[in-house]
């Protein structure tokens, strides 16, 4: 059967260079801020700092959004992130969700497992599309702002003159070369970052011997959306295959090379087709299939000691590098930028000092290593990297079936939103630890459904429905009643610029005031964050918690988020 | 366990581990330290078993 490539069923836009008016060749205006990388990570970051109404220049070396499909899985702390910049809809509408995966050991199933997925969630714990869809609908809503974020494509920067108030960029284009001043940087430049190089900063941890090929196809199946993991199946024995569906009949195909094959032959089409033929056959798939996309992949456990230097910040593979087997490469940076858009903004307002910025590299720099760690679990499980690993694995495996004690050790550990329980952010923990459920300081809201009432007809909603680019208070209020001082500490904060607001949570429907609150219809959200009447609980832009009280005052909030801002 | 139970667990396990050969018994033992780990239930007495049983044997030379 001749397996000629196809291509991906999806045409990019191509967009051209342009340059801005010039002095002597440098733009005349100074920029606050120039994300540096048009990937998710660096939309992402664009899209952020946009919802706190700063203005941003975005440098892109293309003329359009990835080819190839690269990073496929998005989790739903992503998702939640993109509801909050207005984009969730694309993902929702082309992704693929998943509820779990099977996991296969020679021609055994040996274990089947469920993402946490309950009554109480709005978005699914995990989404399948390739990177070229993540890039087009984060753009779509970038081009609705298009006053916030201006995007330079075709730009590249050759040169960075780091200064002590921010930097000097030299940008090339096919329209010529020009220079630009800002006062801060976001180096979203992905894995061979320019601006890591330049500045001299190295990546530390581990690189795995181990060498996937990555294949795409073009498959039609009615096979369900599942992750499969395949231990020595009979048509590959001594490898691990993982299967992979996206949207339009595109699948993914990873297999692990032996040790000593070489990497340049492994990935010519001739040595490829047989192990996908072979594959698809031990899976009963009888569809015609085309080959769309070959590559090869390496692990690697990589992270930058600080994410920031001077006046430039970095996320996403600019800051680290994540084994792929934990799906938390393009989570993990989407989660950066998501903790660094409000901090920059806030202190670009000058809201805050920028000591704030201090916390991005504390919290982020801890979450990659908890990343890693779960990364580096999966990644010895998936390619072990000694005679010792491949034993107890292949004791694991042969045991999973009869006895399900040893089953968790085969589940990938897939993505789960972080807690900074280390934060120097989090605040009054003494007070915090009063609660007996509930999330502590640094911890993400779990989610709740409620019904969204006061400012309109009451509609169905979740609590992460309340987090916005504002410090939020949910106030615990049977009726809604909201205290004096906190009405009165709404307005000082709003009257400096620090954007906001009091949210009642309540346990009945009506309130005194006609303003949105959120109503615990179920009844399960109180008991969910150990809430009584009259508890607080302080939520950051980002939707983590900076504080909470059993019985909170304004005074004591007002002084969380002081000691978060100066 | 008496010492006669031991006496007989120990037999058990010779006799089982002959029965499969040479060649399995590091997947056998492994398999049998993967359940016994999991039956234990409790992740600092299954470390300081992993300590002990190290304990006196010389690492593999490093290369």
């Amino acid at each position: 059967m001749s397996h000629a490539f196809v291509p991906y069923p999806f045409t990019a836009q191509h967009y051209s260079a342009s340059l801005p008016p010039l002095q002597d060749g440098v733009e005349s205006r100074r920029h606050p801020v120039v994300v540096v990388g048009g990937g998710p990570v660096g939309y992402t970051a664009a899209l952020g700092l946009a919802s706190h109404g700063v203005p941003v220049v975005l440098i892109e070396a293309d003329d359009s959004v990835c080819a190839g499909s690269r990073a496929i899985c998005i989790s739903r702390r992503s998702l939640e992130i993109a509801q909050r910049l207005g984009a969730v809809d694309g993902f929702l509408d082309i992704g693929l969700p998943w509820t779990g995966g099977r996991s296969f050991y020679q021609d055994t199933e040996v274990l089947h497992f469920k993402m946490p997925q309950d009554e109480n969630q709005k978005l699914p714990p995990m989404l399948n599309l390739a990177q070229y869809h993540i890039e087009k609908i984060l753009l779509d809503r970038v081009q609705q702002l298009p006053e916030l974020i201006e995007i330079r494509w075709q730009t590249q920067v050759t040169a960075i003159d780091a200064r002590e108030d921010g930097a000097r960029l030299t940008l090339s284009t096919p329209e010529g070369s020009y220079q630009l001043d800002t006062d801060w940087v976001v180096a979203a430049d992905g894995g061979r970052s320019f601006l890591r190089e330049s500045l001299g900063m190295a990546l530390k941890g581990t690189s795995y011997e181990g060498r996937y090929v990555i294949v795409d196809i073009l498959l039609e199946s009615d096979r369900p959306t599942e992750r499969l993991a395949y231990f020595n199946p009979p048509c590959n024995p001594d490898s691990t295959v993982l299967v992979h569906k996206q949207p339009d009949n595109v699948w993914r195909i990873d297999y692990q090379l032996r040790d000593g094959e070489d990497p340049a032959e492994a990935i010519k089409p001739e040595n490829v087709m047989p192990r996908v033929e072979s594959l698809l056959e031990m899976m009963g798939e009888k569809g015609a299939w085309s080959p769309i996309w070959i590559t090869i992949y390496k692990a690697n456990a990589l992270t930058l000691e600080r994410y920031q230097k001077g006046r430039v910040l970095f996320a996403g593979d600019a800051a680290h590098l994540v084994p792929i087997f934990g799906v938390r490469g393009a989570n993990s940076g989407i989660d950066d930028a998501d903790n660094l858009a409000w901090k920059l903004a806030f202190v670009i307002k000058g809201l805050a000092s920028e000591r704030l910025l201090e916390s991005y590299s504390d919290e982020r720099v801890a979450a990659a290593h908890e990343n890693l760690s779960y990364g580096t679990k999966s990644t010895e499980f998936m390619a072990p990297p000694s005679f010792a690993f491949d034993l107890m694995r292949q004791a694991v495996l042969s045991l999973a079936v009869k006895h399900a004690g040893v089953r968790s050790l085969i589940n990938p550990r897939q993505s789960s939103a972080i807690s900074y329980t280390a934060s120097p952010l989090n605040a009054a923990l003494e007070r915090s630890a009063e609660f007996t459920a509930g999330p502590a300081p640094g911890s993400v809201l779990p989610e709740c459904p409620l019904t969204l009432a006061g400012d309109g007809a009451p509609r169905e909603g979740h609590i992460t429905d309340l987090v916005a680019p504002r410090f939020t208070a949910l106030y615990f209020s049977e009726d809604g009643t909201i205290t004096a001082e906190l009405q009165a500490l709404e307005q000082t904060l709003q009257a400096r610029g620090v954007p906001f607001k009091v949210l009642a949570i309540t346990r009945r429907l009506g309130t005194a005031r006609a303003v949105l609150h959120g109503w615990d219809h179920t009844g399960r959200l109180y008991a969910m964050f150990g809430a009584e009447a009259g508890s607080l609980y302080l939520v950051r832009p980002d939707g983590h918690v900076l504080a909470r009280w059993l019985e909170g005052t304004a005074a004591e909030a007002a002084a969380a988020i002081h000691q978060a801002l100066t | 366990m008496t010492d006669s139970e031991l006496d007989a667990v120990y037999t058990r396990l010779c006799q089982t581990m002959t029965q499969l050969g040479e060649n399995q018994a590091p997947l056998f033992l492994a398999r049998f330290a993967m359940l016994a780990m999991d039956r234990l239930g409790d992740a600092a007495v299954a470390e300081q078993l992993i300590d002990a049983a190290a304990e006196d044997m010389n690492s593999a030379a490093s290369h």
